[in-house]
C-alpha cells in the first residue's frame, strides 16, 4: 500500500504542469497573431493602393479583395488549429501529473493510454 | 478523492476522466516541415526575379518554373492532409465544453497548413495565368508575395508547432 495523495501538493503541480505550457504556447500564439494582423493590413492597403493607381489591374481586382476574406479565415483557422496544440499539451501534462501521483499513492505503475 | 475532484476545474476533470493521453492534432512530420522551407525558397527566388514585373512575351522563360513550384505545393499539401486525423470524439468534447461557455468554434476538421498551401497553390497559378494573359504589374507580383507571404507564415508556424514532445 503506497501513501495517500497530497491534495495541496497535487494541486500546486498540475497548475505548475498547465501553466508551463501556457506560458510558452501563448507567446508564440501572440507572436503569430501580431504577424498576421500586421501583414493583412499591410496587404489591404497595398491593394487599395494599388486599386486606386490602376496598378491592379482589371484581371487581379476581384482576386486580391476576395483573397482578403479567404486569408483572415485561413488566420482565424490557424489560430485554432495552433489553440487545439496548446489544449492538447495541457491535457497531456495534467494527465500525466495526475497518474504520476495515483501510481505513486496506490504503488500500481498505471499505464498512461495514448 | 472528492476534495480533489473539487479542486479541479470542470474542463480539467473531462481530460481526466478520459483516462489517458490525447492527440487533437496531427503529427509532426519533418518532411513536410522540410518541404514548406524549400518551397518558400523556390517561392521567394521567383517573386526577387519578377519583382519588377513582366511581360507576357517572356512568360515561355517562366512556365517551367511556375510548374515546378505549384507542383511542389500541391505534393506537400496531399502530404500534409495525408496523415492520420486525431480522434475527432475528444475533439467533439473540447468543442462542446468551449460552446457551453458562449465559445463559438468553427472547426471544419482541416488541417490548417493544407489549407494555406492550397491557397498559395491557387495564388501562384493565378499568377501564373495573368503572367500569360498579360504580364503582370510590379505592384501585382508585390500584392502576390504578400499574399503568399501571409499563408507560408500561416502553413510554416502551424506545422512546426506540432513539434511537440512525444514526435
Amino acid at each position: 500500500m503506497g501513501a495517500s495523495i497530497d491534495v495541496s501538493s497535487l494541486t500546486e503541480q498540475i497548475k505548475t504542469a498547465a501553466s508551463d505550457v501556457a506560458k510558452r504556447d501563448i507567446a508564440v500564439l501572440k507572436g503569430f497573431s501580431d504577424r498576421q494582423i500586421k501583414a493583412i493590413a499591410q496587404q489591404a492597403q497595398l491593394v487599395a493602393t494599388g486599386i486606386a493607381s490602376g496598378q491592379i489591374t482589371e484581371e487581379t481586382q476581384e482576386f486580391f479583395l476576395e483573397s482578403l476574406k479567404t486569408m483572415a479565415q485561413s488566420f482565424a483557422n490557424t489560430l485554432q488549429g495552433l489553440a487545439k496544440v496548446t489544449i492538447e499539451k495541457i491535457w497531456n501534462a495534467v494527465v500525466g501529473v495526475v497518474w504520476g501521483a495515483i501510481g505513486t499513492a496506490t504503488g500500481v505503475a498505471l499505464p498512461v493510454i495514448a | 478523492m472528492k476534495r480533489l475532484v473539487k479542486l479541479l476545474s470542470p474542463f480539467t476533470f473531462l481530460l481526466l476522466i478520459s483516462a489517458c493521453t490525447t492527440s487533437l492534432a496531427p503529427s509532426y512530420d519533418k518532411a513536410i516541415a522540410d518541404g514548406l522551407v524549400a518551397a518558400s525558397q523556390q517561392l521567394m527566388t521567383h517573386f526577387a526575379a519578377t519583382s519588377a514585373g513582366t511581360a507576357a512575351d517572356s512568360f515561355a522563360q517562366r512556365d517551367a518554373t511556375y510548374s515546378s513550384i505549384i507542383g511542389n505545393l500541391d505534393a506537400l499539401t496531399l502530404q500534409a492532409k495525408s496523415r492520420p486525423a486525431p480522434s475527432s470524439s475528444v475533439s467533439d468534447k473540447v468543442n462542446e465544453y468551449l460552446t457551453r461557455r458562449g465559445i463559438t468554434t468553427s472547426d471544419t476538421g482541416d488541417v490548417p497548413s493544407a489549407v494555406a498551401l492550397e491557397q498559395i497553390s491557387i495564388t501562384l497559378t493565378k499568377m501564373r495565368d495573368v503572367d500569360k494573359k498579360q504580364g503582370v504589374t510590379a505592384i501585382e507580383v508585390a500584392a502576390f508575395r504578400g499574399q503568399v507571404v501571409i499563408y507560408l507564415d500561416q502553413a510554416l508556424t502551424y506545422e512546426n508547432f506540432l513539434e511537440r514532445e512525444g514526435n
